[in-house]
């Protein structure tokens, strides 16, 4: 009981806390003054809940620049935190910011938790761009399993800027008229190199080095 | 041959200051194009007849050397290397500017009834003198440029420009005809 | 007052020769430029060549014919349309541009036209989660 005690009294602290520093982000006074409190205290319990804030003071404000109404700043805000909850769930503890950030846009692209662990298995380094690139590629009209699969083989291998160059051979291909799937496997063989690529989920074959 | 061009420096030389910014030392490009801003700005104001347009194809040279620094074969001929990069893009801005149609008079008459330039008035000369390049075609102005303005030998121009050096020669010889030509008519009117 | 040919060519010469003055803010733009991104200047935000530092210079481009001011809101500037003014085209042609520097990461942006009009930047990713209603785009920032 006393335990139990000491933990509710740390978490309300810690809300205590939180709440001062949301409450004191001069940034959030650009927000409808009966906007701001709602917004400051959706920021504060993501705080508590040890995500990243600044994506979302970032929503928050892209809402009240775009003069959006109050109550869908706050749903955005809303929804941003979902988002960033379950991306940390499938990217496991130790996620950065930015790989949080770039996993949410990819959730909401539409790629399953399960596309997010694999990623994060399949590459040492930091994860930001596969997953930005994946939700790109998705919003670009490239059906998630083959985008999905796309990036996973080139992510344990390929580095960031190739794989940037990669997402945007493919929305030149699209752009010229190729199907959104053919344009992926497409690229993703020329970003692969010659041996050819097999766009399963599973396939991760050793790529020439660079020279 | 960086004499060639008659340009003459104090300080580091070109291809040490090619070498710094090759290893990762931008900011000594900004000793470059300082160097050579107002001596390559003089071809490409007179070139294209317009300040404006000038010093934007100016610059985009200057950007394009930058980028390009790693195929500068000699170093300590960046500023003739840098010239022929110049050259294309006065080129390039010129046929721009003639499609838009807003620049060059080519407005014989326009010419003609002009006032005569005076001695005491140079900016009825400066202006006269401009509209009468105007009137060349591009690539005689750009070889009497050249060969006259900016000192140039013709086995430099030819470097430069991807003619030959006796089409150069023609050019020259044609531009000068040209130039006391449309002077001759002016002093009629 | 030409009576010798030769005369009128060597005043063309003397003419032309004297020196010619540009604007010394022809250097910063270079600088500027070379600080944007490697390649000629087309639309979309283009990598700076690779530095030391994680922060890289992105040169945003936007057409806007008939503009009076544009600028540059995203996930780096707090979407606060004072903090990144776009510079128009020298002679006030309809290209703007800015450049920002940008920490590896997902940014979503947009470029604010006369105060009231979005643009999102067609040579861009378009960002799908966007929740207002008016059109963003996404740069990706490598850090490898």
């Amino acid at each position: 009981m006393h335990l139990l005690r000491t933990t509710s009294t740390s978490l309300l602290g810690a809300t205590l806390i939180a709440t001062a520093a949301a409450a004191q982000d001069q940034r959030l006074d650009r927000l409808d003054p009966s906007v701001r409190p709602l917004v400051a205290s959706v920021i504060d319990s993501a705080r508590a809940a040890g995500l990243p804030t600044e994506p979302l003071v970032q929503r928050a404000l892209e809402g009240a620049t775009k003069g959006a109404p109050g109550e869908v700043i706050v749903g955005a805000v809303q929804r941003l935190v979902a988002d960033l909850g379950e991306a940390r769930s499938a990217l496991g503890p130790g996620t950065t910011p930015p790989e949080l950030a770039a996993g949410a846009a990819a959730l909401r692209a539409g790629a399953g938790p399960a596309v997010l662990a694999k990623l994060r298995r399949a590459r040492s380094q930091t994860i930001t761009v596969p997953l930005a690139v994946l939700a790109d590629l998705v919003a670009s009209g490239v059906p998630v399993d083959s985008a999905a699969a796309a990036v996973l083989a080139l992510a344990s291998t390929t580095r960031d800027a190739d794989l940037v160059e990669f997402r945007r051979a493919v929305e030149r291909d699209i752009a010229l008229g190729a199907p959104p799937g053919m344009a992926v496997s497409t690229a993703a063989s020329a970003a692969y190199g010659a041996q050819g690529l097999q766009l399963d989920a599973g396939a991760r074959q050793s790529r020439p080095s660079r020279p | 041959m960086a004499q060639s061009l008659g340009i003459h420096h104090v300080g580091a030389s070109d291809g040490e200051l090619v070498r710094r910014v090759r290893a990762g030392d931008t900011g000594a490009y900004t000793a470059l194009v300082a160097r050579y801003r107002d001596r390559l700005g003089r071809y490409a104001v007179h070139m294209l007849g317009d300040r404006e347009d000038a010093e934007e194809a100016l610059q985009d040279a200057f950007v394009r050397g930058y980028r390009s620094l790693a195929r500068c074969d000699d170093p300590e001929r960046f500023g003739a290397w840098l010239y022929g990069i110049l050259v294309n893009r006065c080129r390039t801005a010129g046929a721009r500017a003639a499609r838009r149609g807003r620049l060059f008079v080519r407005d014989d008459a326009a010419l003609t009834r002009a006032p005569l330039p005076s001695p005491a008035e140079r900016a009825e000369w400066d202006d006269t003198v401009r509209r009468a390049l105007a009137r060349l075609a591009p690539e005689y102005r750009e070889a009497f440029l050249l060969k006259h303005i900016e000192d140039l030998e013709y086995d430099e121009m030819a470097r430069l420009t991807g003619a030959g050096i006796s089409a150069l020669k023609m050019r020259v010889k044609r531009a000068r005809e040209q130039l006391q030509l449309i002077f001759r008519e002016a002093e009629r009117v | 007052m030409f009576e010798h040919s030769e005369n009128v060519i060597e005043r063309i010469v003397a003419h032309l020769r004297r020196p010619v003055q540009i604007d010394p803010a022809v250097d910063s733009r270079v600088m500027e430029e070379i600080a944007g991104g490697p390649t000629p200047r087309v639309s979309g935000p283009h990598e700076a060549p690779p530095a030391e530092t994680a922060t890289r210079a992105f040169q945003f481009v936007v057409v806007a014919p008939r503009a009076a001011r544009v600028a540059l809101v995203g996930d780096f500037n707090d979407w606060d349309a004072a903090r990144t003014p776009m510079r128009p085209s020298q002679r006030g042609g309809p290209v703007w541009t800015a450049v920002v520097p940008l920490s590896p990461g997902r940014y979503r942006y947009a470029f604010l036209v006369d105060g009231s009009r979005w643009l999102a930047d067609p040579a861009a990713p378009a960002a799908r989660d966007d929740e207002f209603g008016t059109p963003s785009s996404v740069v990706t920032v490598g850090g490898s």
